[in-house]
């Protein structure tokens, strides 16, 4: 199973800022300042390295999720609108 | 990591003696991390790994928005039920 089939770059490229990239990228600035915490560190000023790769990998993960929903709700809108196409005496 | 150093205290092996291999539990028993000396080459590994993925992305996007016009106008539009 391919995570992004190459029939998804039929679709429009969401933006890079949506709301995926954008919470998954809190969450992980958030785990490195939980990492902060735990080890006893300042909370913000500790590991902006850290803070910095682990929001980076979490907007990146965020996006591909994005893509990959986008490209799952417009097979199942292709489907359907294939089968309303197929029964019209269903719709009318 | 203080919880473990606590444990060896516990013990009485807090005085730089090794743990013997019956006690040892936990790799993170035998080294103090120094959160004053900054570790430069993880500092630079996290920082060179963003800047990567940064520019994948930017430029994976960029690549899907040229790929997403050239179909486009492959396709000319014949389908009228889809958006």
């Amino acid at each position: 199973m391919v995570f992004l089939p190459d029939e998804s770059r039929s679709l429009p490229p969401p933006p890079l800022v949506n709301k995926g990239s954008m919470w998954l990228g809190f969450a992980g600035w958030l785990s490195a300042l939980a990492d902060n915490a735990f080890n006893q560190r300042p909370v913000f000023q500790a590991g902006v390295h850290r803070q910095v790769l682990l929001a980076s990998l979490g907007f990146f993960v965020g996006y591909q999720l994005v893509k990959r929903a986008e490209y799952v709700h417009a097979k199942v809108d292709r489907e359907l609108f294939e089968y309303i196409r197929h029964h019209p005496v269903d719709f009318q | 990591m203080a919880a473990g150093l606590r444990a060896v205290r516990r013990w009485g092996l807090a005085a730089a003696a090794p743990p013997r291999l019956a006690f040892t539990r936990s790799a993170f028993v035998a080294t103090k991390a120094n959160n004053a000396q900054p570790n430069w080459l993880g500092v630079g590994l996290a920082f060179g790994t963003s800047a990567a993925l940064w520019a994948f992305l930017i430029k994976q996007h960029d690549d899907d928005l040229v790929e997403y016009e050239k179909r486009k106008q492959a396709r000319g539009h014949k389908c009228t039920e889809c958006s």
